[in-house]
């Protein structure tokens, strides 16, 4: 039989691990989640006849402190990304995203994909100018590629001098395109965030 | 023929839970619309009055995201009992999400009724 110290300890230590899995949030706000928490528990023990089965029960029902935590670092991350137009915070959010499930991986490679082609335009844009005779806008039998070429047969540049400012144009355009996007898919994702147990 | 309906009840049961899941962020913005509550009597107001078995660690963070979204506001209280609890309650905007919610919810059920009448009428 648990008497009410191992059940003290038992949430303590549920809530110290819960504490420490949310170190990286501002502790004003690690302190009101694990105030919460604490909160909810001990009103569920207080009507509760066997107060052993309802500790693990409510337990088991919050989940891991460390599923939970993750849980509320997405939530708290999903609310400022989506009225952010932060690509590194978008990019992050979004990853962070992937690991919960494929919704979420869907969206980290829409994002993946996207800043990768502005990093690819902004990168010959800068090599342009050192290498004009090898980057550029190579247009072909059967090919249309921007970049670096070594071998230039069978195929002709087509910008030239402005190759620089299109590259970098198309590169914002890529960024601003993305970050719209992903803003979009994590409006529209974040309802379906929340997961139902016990049904 | 015993694993085959296995897998069907598998996929309804999935599909039910994707339901409810889609509705659950109105379900917890329209249990406030008639005042302040806090965590615990939210999931016995959503237990009560729709059914919804919703766990613990599914509830409060999704309760931090909407404060963090403007849609509620929070605010703890030192109750009777000498334990503090932490009430949420919607703010303008939030209402306004919630309205906005029930009516996409309200048309499209209504128009899908009409499509499954026949169906759940015809159920013996």
């Amino acid at each position: 039989m648990n008497t009410q110290p191992a059940l003290d300890i038992r949430i303590g230590h549920y809530l110290a691990r819960l504490e420490s899995a949310l170190h990286d949030l501002p502790s004003h706000q690690t302190d009101d989640i694990v105030r919460e928490i604490r909160a909810h528990i001990v009103e569920r023990l207080e009507t509760s006849p066997d107060r052993q089965a309802t500790v693990e029960r409510v337990l088991a029902s919050f989940g891991d402190p460390e599923d939970l935590a993750e849980r509320y670092r997405t939530e708290f991350m999903l609310a400022r990304a989506a009225h952010s137009y932060s690509p590194w915070l978008l990019l992050k959010t979004t990853g962070r995203w992937a690991m919960t499930g494929i919704r979420g991986f869907a969206v980290f490679m829409v994002a993946m994909v996207g800043y990768s082609m502005a990093a690819g335009f902004y990168l010959t844009a800068m090599l342009k100018p050192f290498m004009p005779t090898k980057v550029g806008l190579w247009v072909g039998r059967g090919s249309f590629d921007f970049g670096v070429r070594d071998s230039t047969e069978g195929v002709h540049e087509l910008l030239g001098a402005y190759y620089t400012p299109v590259t970098l144009v198309l590169g914002i355009l890529a960024v601003i395109g993305t970050t719209l996007l992903l803003r979009l898919l994590i409006r529209a994702g974040r309802s379906k965030q929340g997961k139902l147990q016990a049904l | 023929m015993v694993p085959l309906n296995d897998s069907n009840g598998d996929r309804s049961d999935r599909w039910e839970a994707q339901l409810r899941k889609g509705c659950l962020e109105m379900a917890i913005l329209a249990s406030l619309w008639g005042g302040r509550l806090y965590g615990l009597e939210m999931l016995r107001t959503l237990a009560e009055r729709s059914g919804m078995d919703l766990a613990e660690g599914t509830l409060y963070p999704i309760l931090a995201r909407l404060k963090a979204e403007g849609l509620l506001v929070s605010e703890w209280v030192e109750a009777d009992a000498g334990h503090p609890r932490k009430y949420y309650w919607l703010t303008a905007a939030g209402r306004r999400r919630t309205r906005e919610m029930v009516e996409a919810w309200s048309n499209f059920s209504s128009s899908l009724s009409a499509l499954v009448q026949p169906i759940s009428g015809g159920k013996k």
